[in-house]
C-alpha cells in the first residue's frame, strides 16, 4: 500500500521546480535544494569542482558576508549542511518554521549571486580546507583509498563514475578563479535545480515564499548533459593488490549494476542484501559465524542515474586467516546466488529491512525533503517516495536471481585487496 | 516578479516547544515502562536501559560487560544465534547494544506493525541469553581484531590516550570501556554468564518506547514480553567519583605514516548534577561548538589548517570532561595547538553578550529538530536514565540555557577550562611533529 505523504508541485517561470510537502507535527521546516551537478558532470581537468562549490557556497554571496550564512541560520535554530555525490549536489537546512523566509533568501542569494563573493582569497582558503578533508577522510585512515581504487578498476578511464567526488588535488591546485566562475555559471541556476520544502507550512504559503525569493532569478542557458555512462556488466576480473601497514587484511569487490529507478536495480540491491545485510545475511552466517574466517563482512548497492550503478562486497579476514580464504568464500557465495537463487524467506527478510530503512529515511522532515528532491530531480516524479516500498515489495525471487546472474558475477568483478607486509605480521606474532 | 532583497528577512519567533511527554506504567515485576507516543513515527524504538556501572567488572577481566552485551543475541534458551537473527530481521527489525560507563542499552527499531513479535525477541535476548562458549569465544576473537582496527585509527588512539592521561589509573574510566587484549583473552562463557547473573535484572532496568502508538497497547505488549523476568542480581554498585590528573602537559602518540595530526585537548568538566550544565553548553557553543565558533573561525576559516574542529562538554553519571578535537596538517601541528590553546585560555577572560545570546538562540531553537525522530527520543531518555536525571531532563536543560547570561556562561567555563591546566594529546608522525611540540613544553612520547 502506498504511503500518503502529500506532494504539491509548481514550476516557476524561470524553470525552478518547487515541491512542497506539508506536515504540521513538529514546528519545523526543512529546505532542500538539489542541483543537477555532481562529479559525473566534471570534465577531465576539473575533477573535484562540484565538491569545491559545496565549500564556496558557504563563503558568502552578493548580500551575505563570509560566515554569515552559517551565523544567521544557526541563530534561527537551524541544522544545515551540504553534500556532493556522483550524480548531484544538495544544500539543505532544517529550522523552526518562522525561519523559512530566511532560509529561502539565503539559498536564493547564493544561487543567483554567489560569484560576487568568490575571489582568490576564499578560493585559496577553501582549497586548503578541502585538502584537509581529503587527508582526514581518505589518506589518514586504513583502506581510505579503497573506493578510489575500485571505481578506477570498475569503469573505463573516461567514464563519468571513474573518479571520486573529492577529485584530484592537482586539478584543484590548477584551478584559477575564472575556471571556478565558469563552472558555476554553467550549472548553478533555477532551471537546473529542485527546491523542496517539507514541514510546518501550508503548501500555498510555501509556494508564495519560493516565488518571493527565487522568482526574479534569471534562468541559465541549458547546462550540458553529463556524458552518457551506459555500460554493461564488467567483463573479466580486475585486481589491485595493495601491500600496506593495515590493521587486518581486507578484500573488497565492486560490480557494475543496472541504472537507478529500474526494477532490475532494486533486484540487484536485494541480491546484495541477501549476501551482506544484517546478521542473518549469507556472508555473515558463513564467514563470521560458522567458519569464523572473517571478522566482519559488509556490502550493498549504490544506486546511480548515469546509465549504470555499482555495488560492493567486503570482508575483513580474521587474524591468522589467509585472505584468499575470504576471497574464495565470497566468490563461492556469489556463484551460488547466481546459480541457485534465493529463498522466499530471504526475499521477505531483505524486503522487510528495506521497508524499515525507507520509513526511517522519511521519519524526519529533512530526510523526506532529501528524497523528494532526489525523485523530483532525477526522475521527475516526487510521488515516488510514496510508492517506493511497493516497488521493493514487487520484486520477485526470480528477478533477483536473473539480475544477479547477469551483473553480480565472480568472473565479472573489480577487486582490491589490502595485505600487511610479511615482516609486520611476524613482528606482531613475536609480541604474542 | 520578485526583487532581490539585500538584507535578510526577519525570523518569526518559534512556537513554544517542550520535550515530548510520556506515560509511565510498570511490568508485573515492577520494571518501569515509559511510552512516548509520537504520531507519524512509523518506525518505533524500544530501548531497555539497565544500570550497569563498569566498576562492577573485575580489573583483570575488563571488557566482560562488553562481551556479555554482544553475546545476548548470539543464541538464547529458545533460538540459536542464526535462528534469532533470522527471526528478528524477518520482522524488519534492527537490533543494537551499547555499553557506557554506567549502563547497558539494548534496543530494536521496528515498524510499529511488527512491534509485538519483535519485542518478544528483544525480551528473549535480554532475559534468556544462552552464552554458549562457541559464541562467546568468537566474540572474544572479534574484539581482539577490533582492537587492531582501533590501534590504526587516529581518532580512537587520541581518545584512548586522553582517557589514560586525564584520569588517575585507579579510575575505571582511564581504561577502554571494551577492555584490552590482556583482559579480553581470558574471558569464557563462565565469566560472561556470571557477570550477567550478578548485574542484569528487572529491578535495574527501565524500558522505553518511542513511536506512533495509535491503536497499539504498548504497555501490554511490553508486559507480556518482560513481565516474568526474574534475576538474582543484587543492588547496583554506586559509581565512585572519578579521580582526575591535572596540570598542563603534552602527550605525543607516534602513528607512523600519518598525513595529519589528530588533536585532543581538554580537562575535567561538569556533569548533570551541577546546575551550570546548561551554561557550560552555551559557553561551549561560543568557543568551539560550531563552524562559526571562536576556534574554527581561526583554525579552519582563517588559516585552513583543518577540515574542522569541535569542542564539547560531555559527562556520564559522575565527572565530566571538556575537549577540543580535530585533525590538522602535520606541518602546522605546533602552530595549530598554539592557536587553540590561546583561544581556549582567552575565552576565560569573558564571552560577549552577543556570542552568548546567539548561542542560546541556537541551542534552544534546535531542540525540536534534535528530538523529531522516535529513535532520538529513546536515545536521549536512555542516556538521562543512565546519568541519573529525570526522563524529561531536556526541559531542565533548556531552562538552564534560557537563564544563562554572559557572566554565568563565562563563570561556568572558567570553573573548568584551563582552571587546572590543559592536557594536549597529539597522534601523528612523531618524527615530523616532535620538533614543533618541543617549543610548547615538555612532551611525553608514546608509541
Amino acid at each position: 500500500m502506498p504511503l500518503t505523504y502529500p506532494i504539491a508541485e509548481q514550476t516557476l517561470d524561470n524553470g525552478l521546480r518547487v515541491v512542497v510537502s506539508s506536515d504540521r507535527a513538529v514546528p519545523i521546516v526543512a529546505v532542500n535544494l538539489w542541483y543537477d551537478v555532481g562529479s559525473r558532470h566534471e570534465p577531465p581537468g576539473l575533477t573535484g569542482f562540484a565538491h569545491l562549490f559545496e565549500h564556496l557556497m558557504f563563503q558568502g554571496s552578493r548580500n551575505v558576508q563570509s560566515g554569515q550564512h552559517f551565523g544567521l541560520l544557526e541563530n534561527a535554530g537551524a541544522s544545515l549542511n551540504a553534500t556532493t555525490f556522483f550524480d548531484r549536489t544538495n544544500y539543505f537546512e532544517s529550522l523552526p518554521s518562522g525561519g523559512l523566509d530566511l532560509a529561502l533568501w539565503l539559498e536564493a542569494d547564493r544561487m543567483g549571486y554567489l560569484l560576487d563573493a568568490v575571489n582568490q582569497e576564499n578560493l585559496d582558503n577553501q582549497r586548503d580546507v578541502v585538502k584537509e578533508e581529503k587527508r582526514q577522510s581518505y589518506d589518514n585512515r586504513p583502506y581510505g583509498d579503497s573506493y578510489e581504487r575500485l571505481v578506477r578498476l570498475t569503469f573505463p578511464a573516461d567514464h563519468p563514475y571513474s573518479h571520486m567526488t573529492i577529485g584530484s588535488m592537482a586539478d584543484l591546485d590548477a584551478a584559477a578563479v575564472e575556471d571556478v566562475h565558469a563552472f558555476f555559471r554553467k550549472y548553478y541556476g533555477p532551471n537546473n535545480a529542485v527546491l523542496t520544502i517539507v514541514g510546518d507550512v501550508a503548501a500555498e504559503d510555501a509556494f508564495d515564499a519560493a516565488k518571493r525569493y527565487f522568482g526574479h532569478l534569471p534562468a541559465i542557458p541549458q547546462p550540458p548533459e553529463a556524458p552518457d555512462g551506459t555500460i554493461g556488466p564488467i567483463e573479466g576480473v580486475f585486481r589491485d593488490d595493495v601491500v600496506e601497514d593495515v590493521p587486518s587484511d581486507l578484500v573488497t569487490m565492486m560490480f557494475r549494476l543496472p541504472v537507478d529507478g529500474t526494477p532490475e536495480l532494486d533486484a540487484a540491491a536485494l541480491a546484495l542484501d541477501v549476501l551482506a545485510a544484517g546478521q542473518s545475511g549469507r556472508l555473515n552466517r558463513r564467514l563470521v559465524r560458522d567458519e569464523q574466517i572473517a571478522q566482519s563482512v559488509s556490502g550493498g548497492a549504490l544506486p546511480l542515474i548515469g546509465g549504470v550503478s555499482f555495488g560492493t562486497l567486503t570482508g575483513i579476514a580474521s587474524d591468522g586467516i589467509d585472505l584468499e580464504k575470504v576471497e574464495d568464500a565470497l566468490v563461492d557465495e556469489i556463484e551460488k546466488l547466481a546459480a541457485d537463487g534465493i529463498t522466499a524467506d530471504e526475499l521477505a527478510t531483505v524486503q522487510a529491512q528495506a521497508e524499515r530503512d525507507w520509513l526511517e529515511q522519511l521519519a524526519t522532515c529533512a530526510g523526506r525533503a532529501d528524497e523528494i528532491s532526489h525523485y523530483a530531480l532525477l526522475f521527475g516524479d516526487a510521488n515516488r517516495i510514496n510508492t517506493r516500498i511497493d516497488q521493493i515489495r514487487a520484486v520477485t525471487a526470480e528477478q533477483v536471481q536473473a539480475v544477479a546472474a547477469q551483473w553480480i558475477r565472480a568472473e565479472g568483478r573489480a577487486q582490491v585487496t589490502y595485505r600487511r607486509p610479511a615482516s609486520t605480521e611476524e613482528a606482531a606474532g613475536e609480541q604474542e | 516578479m520578485s526583487q532581490a532583497l539585500t538584507t535578510p528577512p526577519a525570523v518569526a519567533p518559534p512556537r513554544p516547544w517542550k520535550f515530548p511527554e510520556s506515560t509511565t506504567t510498570a511490568t508485573r515485576v515492577g520494571t518501569p515502562v515509559h511510552v512516548f507516543d509520537r504520531p507519524g513515527q512509523y518506525v518505533a524504538t524500544v530501548r531497555v536501559t539497565i544500570a550497569m556501572p563498569l566498576v562492577a567488572e573485575r580489573r583483570d577481566l575488563e571488557g566482560v560487560a562488553t562481551i556479555m552485551s554482544r553475546t545476548l543475541d548470539e543464541g538464547t534458551e529458545l533460538h540459536s544465534a542464526n535462528e534469532f537473527a533470522a527471526a528478528l530481521e524477518r520482522h524488519g527489525a534492527a537490533y543494537g547494544v551499547d555499553v557506557s560507563s554506567d549502563a547497558l542499552h539494548v534496543e530494536i527499531s521496528v515498524p510499529v506493525s511488527q512491534l509485538a513479535p519483535a519485542v518478544k525477541l528483544l525480551a528473549e535476548a535480554v532475559t534468556r541469553p544462552a552464552f554458549n562458549q562457541a559464541d562467546v569465544g568468537r566474540h572474544v576473537t572479534i574484539r581482539l581484531g577490533e582492537i587492531n582496527q582501533e590501534r590504526a585509527n587516529a581518532g580512537y588512539r587520541a581518545r584512548e590516550a586522553f582517557a589514560a592521561n586525564l584520569f588517575d589509573p585507579s579510575s575505571r574510566r582511564s581504561r577502554p570501556t571494551a577492555g584490552t587484549p590482556d583482559t579480553i583473552r581470558p574471558l569464557t562463557n563462565v565469566e560472561v554468564a556470571e557477570f550477567y547473573r550478578n548485574n542484569i535484572g528487572p529491578a535495574r532496568a527501565q524500558i522505553l518506547f518511542a513511536g506512533d502508538a495509535t491503536g497499539v497497547d504498548v504497555a501490554g505488549i511490553v508486559d507480556e514480553a518482560f513481565g516474568d523476568w526474574t534475576s538474582s542480581a543484587g543492588p547496583v554498585l554506586e559509581t565512585p567519583e572519578p579521580l582526575y590528573l591535572l596540570g598542563d602537559r603534552i602527550v605525543l602518540v607516534d602513528r607512523p605514516g600519518s598525513v595529519q595530526s589528530q588533536l585532543l585537548i581538554g580537562c575535567p568538566g561538569p556533569d548533570r548534577r551541577e546546575d551550570i550544565w546548561g551554561a557550560a553548553a552555551v559557553a561551549n557553543h561560543v568557543v568551539g561548538g560550531t563552524i562559526t565558533s571562536r576556534v574554527d573561525t581561526v583554525l579552519r576559516e582563517e588559516k585552513g589548517y583543518t577540515y574542522g574542529t569541535r569542542t564539547s562538554f560531555s559527562a556520564p553519571r559522575k565527572g565530566g570532561t571538556f575537549s577540543l578535537g580535530g585533525s590538522v596538517r602535520t606541518e602546522v601541528t605546533g602552530a595549530a595547538i598554539t592557536d587553540a590553546l590561546r583561544i581556549l585560555r582567552e575565552a576565560r577572560d569573558g564571552l560577549t553578550e552577543r556570542e552568548v545570546s546567539e548561542s542560546k538562540d541556537n541551542l534552544i531553537r534546535t531542540a525540536p529538530l534534535r528530538y523529531e525522530q522516535a529513535d532520538s527520543i529513546a536515545q536521549q531518555v536512555g542516556s538521562n536514565i543512565a546519568a541519573g536525571v529525570p526522563v524529561d531532563f531536556a526541559d531542565d536543560y533548556l531552562a538552564q540555557i534560557a537563564a544563562t547570561t554572559a557572566e554565568s556562561a563565562t563563570e561556568a567555563y572558567r570553573r573548568y577550562v584551563g582552571a587546572n591546566g590543559l592536557l594536549v594529546i597529539v597522534v601523528g608522525e612523531a618524527k615530523d611533529v616532535r620538533g614543533q611540540l618541543a617549543e610548547l613544553g615538555e612532551v611525553k612520547e608514546l608509541s
